[in-house]
Parts: structure tokens; C-alpha cells; sequence
């Protein structure tokens, strides 16, 4: 490497944070899957600033390079380029705050998950995520591959835990995308950082969510003779309206393999075991793992050991933990394949994946996260033998084949990285991954930044074949009838310039800022069917034009439901809903609609037809342009199709309620989210509707706080309970519980009532600020109507009037509570002077970029984005 | 054994990383290099050729603790520290070894009264003040090019050493069995007489004779340092010494010294006769922390109650697998409340001499044993290894703590009646 380089990156973090020997550059050549390259030199920056200086300097002097975190990537996608720059952040180690009262955590990206979950265990809570690498892997690199682990069958992947990012881009500049909130307003950039392997931008700091720890937990060992028993088991159990903590099966070799370097209690004699975790509050656990013992026995289980004590509980963890080195037992090397098929496709896939080891005479194990579908089969080669390299490598792309042909993807959780680049050609066209690309070239159009992973080399030949256009001009509306039409007029807007307007039943036809060019709308109403449902696997892919409530009405004979309430109700579109990531306060114990998000379809800008995801509850495979494009607001393209995952309808929905002054409420509902109660909403809003500032003493006890509890109906009653003690220990008496309906919820005409005034104000807050804010808004305006959704860290305030100085006034308000806010409804000419998202922040010009990637010509809806745009 | 015939073994890691979650140097250097991966790594380059033996490889050999951590995380169990141990036996026949080491190895070690006869200059230049006249002799500079900044390290130097006071022969016991033979450790000998005469008298109490040896050094520095034959003359004399008369148990206080006693067999190949002979002495080797529990337990009296808790040498733990032993102890003592600290077990960075010749790194690995001591609120830090007790008295005043640093034999000792 040029020494007048490595001489500028001396200067930037000190001689002794360099390395260029050639011992240094071979033990940088590595990481823990099977690729390799020589790096020109390795640099271990001390913060952001450095690391940002690296970058300008790399850029520079045109210098290819690669963040690396620990190392323990298992796709090589922390392998140098060759002769290019290493950055290790491995100094960046701290833990910068944990704050219980809003349900963050504050890291740098070189803190290990586990050293992150060892510091919130004294506090009882926990972060979800926690890959079988946890002991060495760093949560940076969690965010680049997008992590699972056992845990995530209930609480989901990184990206569903990810709150804010601090990012290096590739031309040096720090950006701070997303923060202190679960839904800030504009595109969730967190999630298209979060999996992109390093490739769009170095992130040095992280905000993640952690949670209470659940009350108690039970662990069983069920024991199989038979593989495919065990299998069956899975979705069985799954099926049945349980959602387990973790539901994880290893195989025979794998269990000897433990057992050999680690005894864990592991029956040597079986075929497999599924161990089963069930979490909660401790009423109602037993039931649960009472029924699991049922259906496990029911397929022909020999045995179900439930885990005496922790001690017990840690043993069999440790073991599974620890499966995939225990395998270099057997082997100097192995490969893991990643692959996600849908759980009732899960026999069939071992069968397959069987066949396939023993045609290339390999020995093979499994263990994985049945839970998920997401496989794990172990191949055991010497990687010292070139011929068993090959067949090994032969073998693999086999299985990710297989596992596509069963509805499936090739990677769940550990990243394309190098080793699967050609399998992408297995799930994606090429124009999905000229999208794709067209995002990676707005964020690194030197393409310097961790070159040649994640995704594919250009493979056209030659130009693609011109599309088609079909004929708008003088249509008031668009309404195509398939996806096809919906191409060919967006291409023929492309073409000739035309603004469009997506839209559903149109009711948020003037949601973002406004613009005085002339909109075009497409509407979605002739896209309205259901694709597919497929109801032991607990997914759904409907067309964008249906309604929640025929969406709703399809499931519900399954006793299935897709758990989302959003605002303004059931009426909306699939496609409205998703396109503005309505939801209500249900979200505290359902997630966004992007978390119930598996795989889009949309038309881009340049009106190709782009899939995104897929149908598997796991999957790493490319950039999520999914979640890029819920909650974008039909900004950046028209969807035709969405796959969701829905769960079992909750057999009992009750409101515990109470009423007092809004400082009671809140401190009630804070104590709610620092214990392990798990509420599916805590909202409140004032009695008469309406609130003022300076309060009189009974206007101070006007608010009713209402939390939901949702789930097993003896759960449900002894949380209630629960909640009355807490009532009374905030010196708040608890009205009798009520029962809801569980479609409808319990705020449709809070929603109406709130939706007519003129400027209808959201504000997103972390949970402990959700009373300032309310003060605040109440001292600052005269309210219309007001609702605090306590769990959610959100506000909705609607007012007859405001003035600009007292938005101005909000916006600063929110923004010293590390919150944002958005008008979601306001007249033309206040929004032709404000920006109805506020004042401008650097993340903005990131969001423009990736407008400008997928929308080139800016058709859609344009002028509605934050700035403007 | 060379290298290139560990093949094998260094084909078995698989690159999972797991070693680094437990290796004290790469928790305090964030860099490949300084962890089992890394270094393992190495070796293979070497065996592929890849890489060549050159001083390139000096530090990332050297830099190792050999505290063994990283086996206990590694499921294939690869033994990096025996494997560094070979490379640089090797590396100092490829790469060449500094004159120093001879010095060390070849004319001071194997000396006990020399070893002494350097002590009483140190600790002239020490305690008056002077430790830069002792430092100009050059005497110190055994212990590395660090040693100008880690000298500090060594607090006040005892003035005597214990064979001053206990001259080598036998002492009569209060006991009514067992003969004793009492090894003793160059650093209790030197550093820390008191501690050994507290762990002497305690085997004054229980056994019918102790006979205070004429060993030499254990032969330990010199085979971490790769210098196998050095260790094996060392050894070879030390067998002669406790073989020459009739001894039930050899004890010793020093856990470095216990742990590589009990490993001589390993040092002379099968066919040996002092293979042979290293197996039957190995075999009466006792750490004292095991012989303690293996005595009668003996009166103790209650003295002001203290919080202690205790530091695991690499060389217990690890190289002995006594875990167990100093806690059982700890917490039978009369007045003592023990505190385990979180952590126990990681190398506190003294390793023998290493925190003088890689003082930085050292430091950042005390950091993190003596924040560990401060979570506990013991006000007794305890262990069994002199290297330990220096390096950890440092870091305890380095930071000021309220905190007093001892061998476990003088807690025992202390509690006594006083007769």
C-alpha cells in the first residue's frame, strides 16, 4: 500500500492504530466463513470523528474498503478487498447510556451483544436479538447482517430492534438516521442500513430498543426418534396460537458433537430434540407448555424434559450456543448453509438437504431455528482438500436452490457477503437488483465501500428490453387492473414526465407537504385480490387495493388476524396502510406494519415491477427496499402486492382503565413499561376531549388511561390484576375490566373525532417524554382533541388553529425531547409556508438520494417529503 | 515439536472467534494478532508458506499470556498456548535470541544464591531510592526493553530472601506424619519471604518434618520464553534435589511453580529415564492450596472481620484445575466474609514477568482485574501466585485502594493461635 497513505492515517489515529506487516495483513485475511483476501493495511479509529477522517482519506486516494467488527461473519462479508483498507472498530467499545424509563440503549459498535446483555440483566431487561455469536460478535456487525437468533421466533430480528443509527457515508459525512423513537417520520433509512453488510455506510453508534425480561420462562427438551416428527411438531405447535420465545432443533451428529467437547445433557440416542422456550407472565405459562407437551407427543415425541432450575436451562442453551464450534470436532472445516423455507416445508427441506450431502459424500448435521424455517445445514470437509472444497461449494448452492423451490430464500441471518452472490440470481431479476443497486450507488457512487459483497455484478448482456408504455393522457384517474398495466403506465408517466399521486380510497390524498404540480392519481382499486394464504405458516399476500377489513374477514375463519389497528380505521387500503405505516397503539405488542412485513411488490419509478423479501419469516437476502417502501408514503413507487405475517386471533381482549390527573396517568404508565406486565397498548386522553394549560383541580383528574391486555384468557385476567395493584400504588382506583372487540380495538371514533379538526399534529417521542409533550402542546395551542399513546411514544393533538409561531414553538419542543413531529393534516397555504415535518435535518438529504435512486424523474408524489422533495 | 507437524491440530480451528470473548490481551488490544484466532492463524501461514519465521512475529508470539483461556472457549479445545510455546522454540532457533535470555536462563536461574545475591543489589538500589544505579548495573534488564517504565511495578523489595532465614535442610514439624519437602519459588523467595515463611510454618503444623529445598528455578520462564532446553537442565537438577532424600509430598506455595512441576514429564520424551522419574515426583507434587484442605483442618482463632476475595493464578485454574480448593478455604475462615469478583479467573496481565516486558498492554489487563476487585468491596485481594500478588498490589496502588494484597497462606497463617 502507497506509504504517503498509511502515512495519513498515522496521522489521523496514531502510529500504534495502523498495521501494515505482514503478519498484521494475514490475520486480517480472514473471517469465520471460508473466503479469504489480503488486506493493504488495517486501521482501528477511536470514535467517529476518526473513522470519518479514514473514510475522506480512503476516498481520496481512491482506496477500496471494508468496516469489520470482531471478525465472526460467516458469509465473508467483512473480507477486505484485496489490497484495500481494513477499518476494525474495535476500539469503538462503549456503552454509551442505557435508559429503562424510555426503553433504549445507547452502544458503539464495538460492544458485544452479550456485553450489552450482561449490563442490562441487573436492570431486568434485555435486548431481543442474540446470536448464537453473542459472546464475540459486536452489534455493529449485528446491524450489518441484520442478526437473528434463537430468541427471535417472538421478538423478531435486529432490524426490528433498531432505533437510531449514527452512520459514516462514504464521503465522510456523520449522519444520524432515526434516534430516540420507534417511528420517526419520512423513510425508516435505519432499515436499509440495518443488513447491507457494510456496504452503504460505516455505522460507529447505536440506539437499540431493550425490553423488561419476561416474568418467568420455561424450557423444554422434547426428545424425537425421528427427525421428521420433530419437524412436524414445529409448525404444529406454531399453528396452534403459541408464539414461543425461541423453538430451536438440533440433530444426532450435532448432539454428539456437544456432548464430545461439552456435556450438556443432550439424549445421545435420538434422532433430534426441539428445544422449546415459552416466555410470559407466569400465569398461563404452564398452560402454554401443558399444551406444547400435547402436540409434541401427539407427533410422536419420546419424551419432554422441562429444565429443572437456570442452572439446567444454561446447560442446554450453552450446548446449542456453542453447536457450531463444537462441530470442528468432526471436521477441520464445515459450511453453514442459512437457508429459510416455510416451517411446514421444514421436513421436505431435511429430506432434501440429506440427499443432496450424501450424493456429494459429505456428512452433514443440522441445527437451527425451527421456529423460523430458518435452516442450518452443517457440511463436514477438510478445506485443506481442493476436491472436497468444490464438491462442498457444489453442494451449498444445491440447497439454497432447494430451499427457493420450496417457497424459501437462501439466507436468513448470515448475510450474502461473498458466498452467496450467484445464488441472488435464484430469487431475484435483474431489475430487482438494478434496484437494489441504484440504492447502493446513491449512498457510494465510487463504489469504495466494501466492494463486490451483497450484491451481484451487473449480468445483463446488453440493454434490457424497452418496456412498454400504455397511453394517460387525458385519464382523470389511473386504476390499473394488474400489475403489468400498472408498468406500463408508470413507464408512460416516466416518459413523458407525469406526476402520480398513489393512492387507495384516497382519504390521505393530502397527507405530507404539498405541490403545485398537477397529481395524476393511480389508484390501487383494481389490484384488490388475495394472492395467498397460507394459514399453518401464518402468512398472507394479498394485492395493495384490498381493504383491512376483507383482508381481516379472509383470516379470521383460521381464527387469524393481522394484528394492526391502524389509524382511521379499518376501511383503509393494504397498500394506504403500509404506504403510511399506520398503526395504533397496538404496536407496542405487535409491531409497525413493516414488522409484519415479509415481501413487496412495487412498480419504480421507471415503471419496472420490483420484488423485494419473500414469504419466509427470516431473510437477509438483499436490501430491505421493503421497509424502505412502508411508510414512504407512495414517494417511491406504486405497490401491487404485499406479503404479511399474521398470528392467531387473541382469545381474550380486556381494557383495564383508571382516571386521575395526567401526572398520575403517566407515572402509572411509565411504571407499565419499566415492569415485565405486557400490555398490548397504554394510551390515554383527556374526559371532555379537549385540554388547556393551566388546569383547574378538576380538570388535572380528567384523563382516563386505558391499557389493553391481550392474549390466553387466564393471562389476560390475571394482568389485569396486575394492573389494578399498579393503579392503586400510583394512587389511581382501576374501573371494572371491559372487554373489546379484537378487529376493531377500542379508538375507531377517537380516531374520526381527532381526524376532523383542521390541523391534525402526530408527535413521536421517546415514552418518557409523552406528558412534556402533552403540557407543552396544551400550554401552546387550544386543543381539539388530544390522544397519548403512552406504550408507542406518540402524540396526536388536533386544533382549530395554529399559528406558525406556536408550531415553530412545538417543533423546537419535540426536538429538545429528542422526539419529532409531522402535521398530518394542515391547509394548503400553512403548508405552502412550514414544512410540515418540521426544520430540516441532515438525514434528509440521505431520503432525497434514495428518492432520486427509484424515482429518477420524481413522479411520484412529488413535493410530499420532508423538504419537500 | 516442530510447527509444521501441528498441522493437524492447528487445521482444527475454524475461525469462530470465540476464543476472543476470554483473551485478556484482546480485550485490551482490540487486534487480531493478540488472540488465539490470530495467532493460530500464524501458524498456519507459516505451514503454507505464506509467511516466513522473521522478527515480524515477535510480538504476536511473545504478546501471548499462555494463560489458556482461549481453550476453555474453543470447543475443538485447539491448545494455542502449548502451540506458542513450540513456535517460539522454534523462533529462537530461526530467528535467533537475544543475549539477555542466555544471561537469564544459562547463568542466573539455575543459581539460587546468585538469584540472591541480584535481589540484595535491587533492593539496595530500590529502597534507598536508587533503582537507577541497580538499573545501570543492567541486572533488571533481563526482564525486557519495557522494564525502564514497568520497574515501577515492584513496590518496596524485602530486604531478605528466605533461604537467608531458612537455610535448605529440615525442620522439624508438629505433626506426627509425612515428611515435607518445601519447594521454593524463585518469587516467594525473593519477593515475598514473608508469605513463604507463613506457608512453611503451616506446614510446620501439620507434618512430622520440613525440609526446605535446594531447588532452582522450576525451569517455567524459560520454557514460556521457548527456551525448552534451558528448562529441561532446569529440571533435570530439580529432580536430583527433591529425589535425594525420602520426601512423601513436595509442596510448594507458588501456583507458576506447582502447575509446571506437575508438568516435567512432558519435557523429556517417553524412553527418558527422567521421564520416568519427572512422572513419580509429579506425582508428590501439592500446590499448598490443595495441601491446605488435604491437612487436618487446623484450630483457627477469629481476628477483625474482613471481605476478601481471591484472584485464580492461569497456573491454579487452568493449569491445575483448582477452583474449587482456595474458595472452600476462604470461606471456612473465621471472621472472613468471601466476595467471588466477577471474572475470576482472567489472567490479571503479571504473568511471570510479562507485565515487564509488555508494560502497556499489562496495564490495560490489570485495568480490567483491578475494576473487577473494586466491584466486589472486598478489602483483601488473596491469591496463590507471587507474579499475581506483585502485579496486582500494583494495580491496587495505582488507583489507591483501601485494599491489601496476599498470598492465601497468610490468611490461613494470621489466624493461628499464637503460641
Amino acid at each position: 500500500m502507497d506509504p504517503r497513505f498509511i502515512r495519513r492515517l498515522r496521522k489521523i489515529v496514531g502510529k500504534e492504530h495502523v498495521r501494515s506487516g505482514p503478519a498484521d495483513l494475514e490475520v486480517y485475511s480472514y473471517d469465520a466463513s471460508l473466503a479469504r483476501a489480503q488486506p493493504g493495511a488495517v486501521v482501528f479509529p477511536a470514535d467517529t470523528r476518526e473513522t470519518a477522517n479514514v473514510v475522506r482519506a480512503a476516498s481520496e486516494a481512491d482506496i477500496p474498503y471494508v468496516p469489520r467488527g470482531f471478525g465472526t461473519n460467516l458469509s465473508g462479508g467483512s473480507i477486505a478487498p484485496e489490497n484495500g483498507l481494513v477499518i476494525c472498530l474495535s476500539r469503538l467499545n462503549r456503552i454509551l447510556s442505557i435508559r429503562p424509563d424510555r426503553r433504549s440503549a445507547q452502544v458503539q459498535a464495538g460492544v458485544t451483544n452479550l456485553e450489552l446483555q450482561n449490563a442490562l440483566a441487573p436492570l431486568r431487561f434485555f435486548y431481543a436479538p442474540d446470536p448464537a455469536s453473542q459472546k464475540v460478535s459486536t452489534l455493529g456487525g449485528n446491524v450489518g447482517e441484520n442478526s437473528g437468533g434463537p430468541r427471535c421466533v417472538k421478538h423478531g430480528v435486529t432490524k426490528n430492534h433498531i432505533l437510531g443509527l449514527e452512520v459514516v457515508l462514504p464521503d465522510g459525512e456523520v449522519v444520524r438516521m432515526g434516534g430516540q423513537v420507534l417511528d420517526p417520520p419520512g423513510y425508516d433509512l435505519c432499515s436499509i442500513l440495518v443488513g447491507s453488510e457494510g456496504t452503504l455506510g460505516i455505522v460507529t453508534e447505536i440506539t437499540v430498543r431493550i425490553l423488561p425480561s419476561p416474568e418467568s420462562v420455561v424450557t423444554l427438551l422434547a426428545v424425537y426418534d425421528r427427525v421428521a416428527d420433530a419437524a412436524r411438531s414445529v409448525s404444529e405447535i406454531i399453528a396452534e396460537g403459541i408464539v414461543p420465545a425461541s423453538l430451536e432443533m438440533m440433530d444426532a451428529p450435532v448432539m454428539r458433537a456437544v456432548e464430545e467437547s461439552y456435556p450438556c445433557g443432550y439424549p445421545l440416542d435420538a434422532a433430534a430434540v426441539l428445544i422449546i422456550e415459552v416466555d410470559g407472565p407466569t400465569v398461563g405459562l404452564k398452560g402454554q407448555a401443558e399444551r406444547i407437551r400435547e402436540i409434541c407427543s401427539a407427533q410422536g415425541c419420546r419424551q419432554v424434559r422441562e429444565a429443572g432450575d437456570s442452572g439446567e436451562r444454561d446447560l442446554l442453551w450453552a450446548g446449542r450456543r456453542g453447536a457450531f464450534g463444537a462441530i470442528a470436532r468432526l471436521a477441520p472445516s464445515y459450511l453453514v448453509a442459512d437457508c429459510t423455507v416455510p416451517r411446514t416445508k421444514i421436513p421436505e427441506a431435511l429430506e432434501r438437504v440429506r440427499a443432496i450431502a450424501e450424493r456429494h459424500q459429505l456428512s452433514h448435521g443440522n441445527v437451527f431455528h425451527a421456529g423460523d424455517g430458518n435452516l442450518h445445514p452443517l457440511l463436514f470437509f477438510d478445506s485443506r482438500d481442493p476436491d472436497q472444497l468444490l464438491r462442498v461449494h457444489e453442494a451449498g448452492l444445491e440447497i439454497m436452490k432447494e430451499s427457493v423451490e420450496l417457497g424459501g430464500t437462501i439466507t436468513g441471518e448470515h448475510g450474502v457477503g461473498v458466498e452467496k452472490l450467484e445464488a441472488m440470481h435464484l430469487i431475484f431479476s435483474e431489475d430487482d437488483l438494478d434496484a437494489q443497486r441504484a440504492v447502493r450507488h446513491a449512498f457510494d457512487p465510487e463504489q469504495r465501500l466494501n466492494p463486490g459483497k451483497a450484491i451481484p455484478a451487473p449480468a445483463r448482456a446488453q440493454r434490457a428490453e424497452e418496456a412498454r408504455g400504455r397511453e394517460i393522457s387525458g385519464a382523470e384517474e389511473l386504476a390499473p387492473a394488474t400489475a403489468k398495466e400498472a408498468c406500463e403506465v408508470v413507464t408512460q408517466a416516466f416518459r413523458e414526465g407525469t406526476a402520480l399521486l398513489p393512492e387507495g380510497k384516497g382519504r390521505w390524498r393530502r397527507f405530507g407537504n404539498t405541490t403545485d404540480r398537477d397529481l395524476l392519481a393511480l389508484r390501487s382499486r383494481g389490484l384488490a385480490s388475495i394472492v395467498e394464504y397460507d394459514p399453518p405458516n401464518q402468512t398472507i399476500t394479498a394485492e395493495a387495493g384490498i381493504s383491512l377489513e376483507e383482508l381481516q374477514g379472509a383470516l379470521k375463519p383460521n381464527r387469524q388476524w393481522l394484528p394492526i389497528r391502524p389509524f382511521l380505521g379499518k376501511r383503509t387500503t393494504l397498500g394506504s396502510m403500509l404506504a403510511l405505516g399506520a398503526c395504533g397503539p397496538e404496536r407496542l405488542r405487535y409491531g409497525a406494519p413493516r414488522d409484519l412485513l415479509l415481501g413487496l411488490r412495487f412498480v419504480s419509478g421507471t415503471g419496472r415491477l420490483i420484488s423485494t423479501g419473500g414469504k419466509v419469516v427470516k431473510n437477509v437476502a438483499g436490501y430491505d427496499l421493503g421497509r424502505l417502501l412502508a411508510g414512504s408514503a407512495g414517494t417511491l413507487g406504486f405497490l401491487t402486492e404485499i406479503t404479511l405475517r399474521v398470528s392467531a386471533l387473541p382469545e381474550s381482549c380486556r381494557e383495564a382503565s383508571s382516571c386521575g390527573s395526567l401526572e398520575k396517568i403517566a407515572s402509572a404508565a411509565g411504571e407499565l413499561l419499566r415492569s415485565n406486565i405486557e400490555p398490548a397498548f397504554i394510551v390515554a386522553s383527556p374526559l371532555n376531549g379537549t385540554t388547556s394549560g393551566a388546569g383547574t383541580e378538576t380538570e388535572q383528574a380528567s384523563w382516563r388511561l386505558s391499557v389493553g391486555l391481550e392474549g390466553f384468557g387466564e393471562t389476560v385476567e390475571a394482568q389485569a390484576e396486575r394492573c389494578a395493584e399498579l393503579f392503586a400504588g400510583n394512587g389511581l382506583r382501576g374501573d371494572a375490566p371491559q372487554g373489546y372487540p379484537v378487529e376493531d380495538g377500542l379508538f375507531a371514533d377517537t380516531d374520526e373525532s381527532l381526524h376532523r379538526a383542521l390541523f391534525l399534529l402526530r408527535a413521536d417521542l421517546p415514552m418518557d417524554k409523552v406528558k412534556d409533550f402533552v403540557e407543552a402542546a396544551s400550554g401552546a395551542t387550544q386543543t381539539e382533541g388530544l390522544f397519548a399513546d403512552f406504550g408507542c411514544g406518540r402524540v396526536r393533538v388536533g386544533m382549530a388553529d395554529l399559528s406558525e409561531d406556536a408550531w415553530g414553538g412545538l417543533c423546537g419542543h419535540a426536538r429538545d425531547l429528542d422526539g419529532h413531529v409531522l402535521l398530518e393534516k394542515a391547509p394548503d397555504d400553512f403548508k405552502r409556508r412550514q414544512d410540515v415535518y418540521g426544520p430540516s435535518q441532515r438525514a434528509w438529504k440521505v431520503m432525497h438520494k434514495v428518492k432520486e435512486a427509484l424515482d429518477p424523474k420524481n413522479i411520484f408524489a412529488p413535493g410530499r417529503l420532508p423538504g419537500r422533495k | 515439536m516442530k510447527i509444521a507437524e501441528h498441522d493437524q491440530t492447528i487445521a482444527m480451528c475454524n475461525r469462530c472467534g470465540f476464543c476472543q470473548v476470554a483473551c485478556p490481551t484482546f480485550r485490551a488490544t482490540g487486534q487480531e494478532a493478540g488472540v488465539a484466532r490470530g495467532r493460530v492463524a500464524l501458524l498456519r501461514a507459516l505451514n503454507e508458506g505464506r509467511l516466513e519465521w522473521s522478527p515480524d512475529l515477535e510480538e504476536p508470539l511473545f504478546a501471548c499470556l499462555l494463560c489458556g483461556a482461549c481453550t476453555t472457549n474453543c470447543f475443538p479445545a485447539v491448545p494455542t498456548a502449548d502451540l506458542i510455546v513450540d513456535a517460539r522454540e522454534e523462533y529462537l532457533e530461526k530467528v535467533g535470541r537475544k543475549r539477555i535470555h542466555k544471561l537469564l536462563f544459562e547463568h542466573l536461574l539455575p543459581y539460587p544464591e546468585r538469584l540472591r545475591r541480584v535481589a540484595r543489589a535491587v533492593a539496595l538500589g530500590k529502597n534507598s531510592g536508587l533503582s537507577s544505579v541497580a538499573r545501570a548495573l543492567g541486572l533488571l534488564r533481563v526482564f525486557g526493553r519495557d522494564f525502564p517504565k514497568s520497574e515501577k511495578i515492584i513496590g518496596r523489595m524485602p530486604g531478605y530472601a528466605l533461604r537467608e532465614r531458612f537455610p535448605p535442610g529440615g525442620f522439624e514439624g508438629r505433626g506426627k506424619e509425612l515428611r515435607v519437602g518445601y519447594f521454593v519459588g524463585c518469587g516467594m523467595e525473593i519477593m515475598n519471604p514473608v508469605a513463604a515463611e507463613a506457608s512453611i510454618d503451616l506446614l510446620r503444623e501439620a507434618a512430622l518434618e520440613v525440609h526446605i529445598l535446594e531447588n532452582t528455578c522450576c525451569g517455567l520462564p524459560a520454557g514460556s520464553y521457548g527456551d525448552r532446553e534451558a528448562a529441561r537442565r532446569l529440571a533435570a537438577r530439580n529432580l536430583e534435589v527433591v529425589t535425594a532424600q525420602p520426601l512423601d509430598l513436595i509442596v510448594t506455595d507458588c501456583s507458576s511453580c506447582a502447575s509446571f512441576l506437575k508438568q516435567y514429564p512432558g519435557l523429556f520424551d517417553e524412553g527418558n529415564p527422567l521421564h520416568e522419574k519427572s512422572k513419580e515426583v509429579a506425582s508428590r507434587v501439592r500446590d499448598m492450596v490443595e495441601q491446605a484442605l488435604a491437612f487436618p483442618p487446623p484450630k483457627l482463632e477469629e481476628k477483625e472481620p474482613i471481605i476478601v476475595t481471591y484472584h485464580d493464578p492461569c497456573h491454579a485454574s487452568r493449569g491445575q484445575k483448582l477452583v474449587a480448593q482456595p474458595r472452600q478455604i476462604l470461606e471456612s475462615l473465621p471472621g472472613v466474609e468471601y466476595r467471588e469478583m466477577p471474572e475470576a479467573d482472567w489472567c490479571c496481565g503479571g504473568a511471570g514477568s510479562y507485565a515487564l516486558s509488555h508494560f502497556e498492554t499489562a496495564m490495560k489487563v490489570l485495568d480490567r482485574k483491578i475494576d473487577n476487585v473494586e466491584k466486589t468491596g472486598a478489602n483483601v485481594l488473596a491469591t496463590s501466585c507471587p507474579a499475581c500478588i506483585i502485579q496486582l498490589a500494583y494495580g491496587v496502588r495505582r488507583r489507591k485502594l483501601p485494599v491489601r494484597v496476599c498470598h492465601l497462606s497468610e490468611l490461613i497463617h494470621e489466624r493461628l493461635p499464637q503460641t
